[in-house]
């Protein structure tokens, strides 16, 4: 909202500074965003009655005038404007006057005779670029005034941001209201008088039915005559424009002016456009369709509320007017409407038409409950004044729905106890009056206050606790510690679980990725993630079809960053992302915490001029292991050669699924080559994703018991197996833990061969068997018997040749 | 036989000059005191010798003996030396060459920033608690006295998903989530992502880090100058904030709401184009829980109270990092991230 300094006086009369306004403002809630300051773009200009216009002795187009500046004295002038007359009032620029960045005005003869001054046009006063003729001010403009000061050209405009709950600042009346009270100083309202009474030749019934009295409990109208539409005066222009409103015409822009006064939105219909004179409230029922005043047929909804004539619909309450009855230059009679629309429904119909005007977004936010004939006695005067209308009804006021008295008990107590410092109930009390509230005291430390009309934000005791609060900015308000309410707070086992998770990556070198939940569909079709089954969330309102899906996978995010990287100097990038992913179950969302990351490139660095180790596989399987180990889940999980058609975006013979108890729970391997050749990667990237809540679920298990270390020593034996070049070296290892005695505590792997020493099509596993027991150090004899019989059911159950 | 002997000594000691080398000493080792050596061939033949000049004979073969074993000792210690010294040199290294290594990672700047504001949080005895990104409209908005239509809906511009849901557009959320299964008195925080129907830009992001916290127990144990307190803690700590006020602002689901302002970090308050000329940058939006929330969550507002904050985490980050674009948090670019610490945590 913007606030014109020259403005907010008309209404309270506040000497401090323009910052220290703003200041205090911006403290109690209503945040100043900008101070503007405005200069005028001339000086020494004054506001001139022209009392006689003749011929200028020796030029045909040129006029000499007498005009009469007030105190400042008679002058003649020669004048070249057509629109010059006798008996208007002009801005006179006197000798030594400033315009723009013309030196001063200097007397001049012309053509012969002497000119003591000049009548302005706008462009010459830097108004706008209108150079038809001088600028006629108001009749009223009083005579030798300053007419910067005159159009409020030496402004200070404050720029309010107005918070959703506070409606009644929507106005320049509601803003004066609050300076006044935050400065103490007294508020004038607009002095209203009646309207005059209809001159009987004129006279018009109105007639108003409210077939909706739920959403429409008040509806006011005026009808008026006589009008002659045509520019407002330039003060009033002025004022619209400095709070950026566009002067139409002066009927339009007195119900504005009016409106950005007080608040309450008005409309001007033409008065014969109104079938039978008979306005209608009414739901828009089987009216399927209106065409407002911008010139677009809007559907409409039944419920949405319209104001009709006996025949047809006329506006959409308190969106937009019709076209159908919109005041035109030949409209000589109109009905001006203030209503009091309920704000839901006006916020409904205005949303779901995607039509926001300065009068839906007040209605919106809940104007005065009882400001309606006030308004429409302001504005029946303005248009009284500025365009010669005359009224031909009296006020018809309908009010179907009274509004409920509200009486709010404020306890001084409960508000010590909520704010944590007593207020004196005389500050309380002069708050809550300055601010329009009736309060009455009721007993020791009690107050009953019924507030304002304008100001249906306050509800409740709370509410009046913020309004005292905030005249002083918080200010009084003490800040002290409460007291501990845990003596211990509980570790949040889940936040915990990320953090050790977080840790383990940093040290395996992979450094933290953040990416945004939103992502293209194909980009959830590349990477399924886990379970390529999942079908992805959609985004009902995304801010573009490229952002119009949940992601699925963290994967996606993480590979997009490498290519970033990739194209800004990085040679290699190493990363993970703790994050969640997104999936339909059914006919709902579900989100799930994941753990992904990427390995390209170099990832353990060598001394210099040696080979460093390549990011692979087998490097991320290293750091997934290490983490599996940290957790202490590593013998529980185990790694499923990725089937066909499994995870399409993996290298099909190196990728694997975690499973976790037998249950897939994520996957790791190469990007699939022809990915890597779509994002011109030139190394293998390695990739891996968990479901990390499963692993939560262990990470909380309690703490394994821990045993003494062995007391005797391991021996150790090894075997040699060839086995088929597919054969899984994990199924070895399971399978020879199976046939080991109890004496078996630990098989390895150490080598695996393929070469000329074994047939082509197979491989050598070699593996290293420790036997230990707990009570003696056992003897080779005795270790030479187990593990004979180990081998040879190993082979047995593999199918395996043994290598010698 | 003597002047044989003599002859001996004195070939070898020629051959042993200083500047013999291993191959050398060796070989008159061999020769003169080897198992055949001269020395061994003329022990053999001291038989010929009459009985007079044997002792004689047989001091100056030892004698020889001695001699020469000397100086083949001295010699071998000397190559030895002279290997060492010379392997030590070859071996030299240049320590000031890097390290075998796999490079440490960084931890990501939000959730850097995040961790060091829960830290404060717990210390100040708050719990953490996570809550779910996907909401239904009742915990985001209607439990917290957005009423539907209401145009302060408008102050958050909302994702929609499939299944009637929606993505949470503020971590207030928790909340409700938290009240609905634990009765005060509380103090909690709730870290963890938010959405607003924001383009990716310098100044937002449609998704976002934010931390709610909030402190319910019986009337008057938790206050509005407790909030004050504690936000006060909270900026010092974190900030080293050199002056913050509080002012009154408005949000649905508290009554009163403030707005924390610090001094503006990049001019302490003189005011510069950061803070718009105004000395101040807003931090955080707070205020006393309203009572409707609680009637929400079914606690009653005449035996409760509590207050509840919220912080912007990427906000606050580029405040406290002192760069100026939101879009840094999301591009991951390893020049950016790689200035981060690698520890997380106090620790630095």
């Amino acid at each position: 909202m913007k606030l014109p300094l020259s403005w907010l006086k008309d209404f309270v009369n506040v000497d401090a500074t323009a910052d220290e306004i703003a200041r205090r403002l911006s403290a109690a809630g209503l945040v100043v965003e900008n101070v503007e300051c405005l200069a005028p773009g001339f000086a020494g200009v004054f506001a001139a009655k022209v009392l006689q216009v003749e011929k200028h002795p020796n030029a045909d187009r040129l006029n000499l005038c007498e005009v009469d500046a007030g105190e400042k004295g008679k002058f003649k002038v020669v004048c070249g404007a057509p629109n010059v007359h006798a008996g208007m009032i002009a801005p006179l620029a006197l000798i030594g006057a400033r315009l723009g960045k013309e030196p001063p005005l200097e007397a001049a003869t012309i053509r012969g005779v002497q000119s003591e001054g000049m009548l302005c046009s706008e462009r010459e006063l830097g108004l706008s670029q209108d150079h038809q003729g001088i600028l006629a001010l108001s009749a009223a403009a009083p005579l030798g005034s300053d007419v910067a000061a005159y159009l409020h050209l030496d402004d200070t405009i404050f720029d309010v941001e107005i918070t959703p709950n506070r409606g009644d600042c929507l106005s320049i009346l509601g803003l004066a209201r609050e300076v006044s009270a935050l400065f103490s100083v007294k508020l004038r309202a607009p002095k209203l008088r009646a309207t005059h009474s209809p001159e009987s030749p004129d006279a018009a019934q109105v007639s108003v039915t409210i077939e909706a009295p739920d959403l429409c409990p008040r509806y006011a109208a005026l009808a008026m005559t006589r009008i002659k539409i045509g520019p407002s005066p330039a003060w009033l222009k002025r004022r619209l424009e400095l709070c950026g409103m566009r002067a139409l015409n002066n009927v339009v822009d007195a119900t504005n002016y009016v409106m950005l006064e007080l608040g309450q939105p008005l409309h001007a219909f033409d008065w014969t456009k109104i079938a039978g004179g008979k306005i209608i409230v009414r739901r828009a029922g089987d009216t399927r369709e209106f065409t407002t005043l911008d010139n677009v047929a809007r559907t409409l909804d039944a419920q949405d509320l319209l104001i009709a004539d006996a025949e047809k619909p006329l506006a959409i309450a308190g969106v937009m007017g019709g076209l159908n009855s919109e005041v035109s230059d030949s409209t000589d009679a109109i009905l001006l409407e203030s209503a009091y629309f309920e704000p839901m429904t006006i916020a409904r119909t205005a949303r779901r038409l995607g039509l926001r005007s300065e009068a839906s977004y007040r209605f919106e936010r809940g104007i005065d409950r009882a400001g309606q004939v006030a308004a429409l006695i302001r504005v029946a005067e303005l248009i009284r004044k500025i365009a010669g209308g005359r009224e031909s009804s009296i006020i018809a006021d309908f009010e179907p729905r009274k509004a409920e008295p509200r009486e709010i008990t404020l306890d001084l107590n409960a508000m010590e106890a909520l704010l944590g410092v007593a207020t004196p109930a005389a500050t309380a009390k002069s708050r809550l009056k300055a601010l329009g509230a009736q309060v009455t005291t009721r007993g020791k430390a009690m107050l009953a206050v019924v507030p304002p009309s304008f100001r249906p934000d306050l509800n409740e005791q709370a509410d009046l606790v913020e309004e005292v609060a905030r005249l002083s900015g918080l200010e009084d308000i003490p800040a002290s510690m409460p007291a501990r309410i845990a003596t211990l707070a509980v570790v949040n086992p889940e936040r915990e679980f990320i953090k050790g998770t977080r840790e383990v990556m940093l040290g395996c070198g992979l450094t933290e990725a953040a990416t945004l939940a939103f992502t293209a569909p194909g980009e959830n079709q590349r990477f399924p993630g886990i379970r390529s089954t999942l079908v992805p969330v959609k985004v009902t309102n995304p801010l573009s079809a490229e952002l119009g899906e949940l992601r699925l996978s963290l994967l996606a995010g993480l590979v997009a960053a490498l290519r970033f990287n990739l194209n800004r100097e990085a040679v290699s990038f190493h990363a993970f992302e703790i994050g969640k992913t997104f999936a339909m179950e059914g006919d709902l969302p579900h989100e799930e915490n994941r753990l992904a990351a990427i390995s390209y490139g170099t990832y353990a660095l060598a001394a210099i001029g040696e080979p460093g180790v390549k990011a692979g596989f087998f490097s991320l399987k290293g750091v997934l292991e290490s983490y599996l180990d940290a957790i202490g889940i590593s013998s529980r999980v185990s790694f499923r050669p990725v089937a066909e058609g499994e995870a399409p975006f993996l290298h099909p013979g190196r990728g694997a699924i975690v499973m976790l108890d037998g249950n897939a729970v994520g996957l790791i391997g190469e990007l699939h080559p022809a990915e890597a050749m779509r994002l011109d990667l030139n190394d293998p990237c390695a990739l891996y994703e968990l479901d990390l809540s499963k692993f939560i679920a262990y990470g909380l298990s309690p703490r394994k018991t821990i045993e003494a270390p062995p007391r005797f020593p391991a021996i150790r034996r090894d075997l040699a197996l060839v086995l088929d070049r597919n054969f899984p070296a994990d199924v070895v290892i399971r399978t020879i833990r199976e046939c080991g005695s109890s004496l078996l505590v630990s098989v390895e792997i150490f080598d695996v061969y393929e070469g000329n020493a074994v047939a082509a099509g197979m491989k050598s596993v070699a593996l290293a068997c420790r036997y230990r027991a707990k009570d003696r150090t056992l003897t080779d004899e005795e270790v030479n018997r187990v593990h004979a019989l180990l081998v040879e059911q190993a082979r047995r159950r593999l199918g395996a040749e043994l290598r010698q | 036989m003597k002047e044989q002997l003599e002859e001996i000594r004195r070939r070898a000691m020629s051959e042993l000059g200083d500047n013999a080398d291993e191959a050398q000493v060796d070989a008159v080792r061999v020769r003169v005191l080897g198992r055949s050596g001269e020395l061994t061939e003329i022990m053999r033949r001291m038989r010929e010798v009459p009985n007079e000049e044997r002792p004689a004979i047989g001091q100056l073969i030892n004698q020889i003996k001695r001699e020469v074993e000397a100086r083949v000792e001295e010699l071998s210690e000397k190559l030895k030396a002279a290997a060492l010294d010379k392997s030590l040199n070859e071996k030299r290294i240049d320590v000031t060459l890097p390290g075998m290594r796999i490079a440490r990672g960084r931890i990501h700047p939000i959730t850097d920033i995040m961790e060091q504001m829960l830290q404060i949080f717990e210390s100040l005895g708050f719990e953490v608690e996570m809550t779910q990104d996907i909401e239904d409209d009742f915990h985001n908005f209607e439990a917290l006295n957005f009423k539907e239509h209401h145009p302060a809906r408008d102050m958050q511009d909302t994702f929609y998903v499939e299944g009637g849901m929606l993505l949470r557009t503020h971590t207030s959320n928790g909340q409700i989530r938290v009240m609905e299964k634990r009765r005060p008195p509380l103090a909690i925080v709730c870290p963890g992502k938010c959405y607003r129907r924001d383009d990716l830009s310098v100044r937002a992001s449609p998704m976002f880090t934010q931390i709610e916290g909030f402190m319910v127990d019986k009337i008057g144990r938790v206050t509005m100058a407790h909030l004050k307190g504690v936000l006060t803690q909270f900026a010092q700590a974190f900030f080293g904030a050199t002056a913050i006020r509080f002012r009154a602002s408005y949000f649905p689901f508290t009554e009163p709401s403030a707005e924390l302002d610090m001094h503006c970090l990049l001019c302490d308050g003189a005011g510069c184009p950061v803070c718009k000329h105004s000395g101040w940058t807003e931090v955080l939006g707070c205020g006393m829980i309203h009572p409707n929330v609680l009637r929400a969550v079914g606690c009653d507002p005449a035996e409760y109270q509590g207050f509840a904050f919220g912080i912007g985490v990427e906000r606050t980050g580029l405040l406290k990092l002192g760069v100026d674009d939101m879009r840094l948090f999301f591009e991951n670019d390893l020049r950016f991230l790689a200035q981060f610490p690698a520890l997380s945590g106090g620790v630095r």
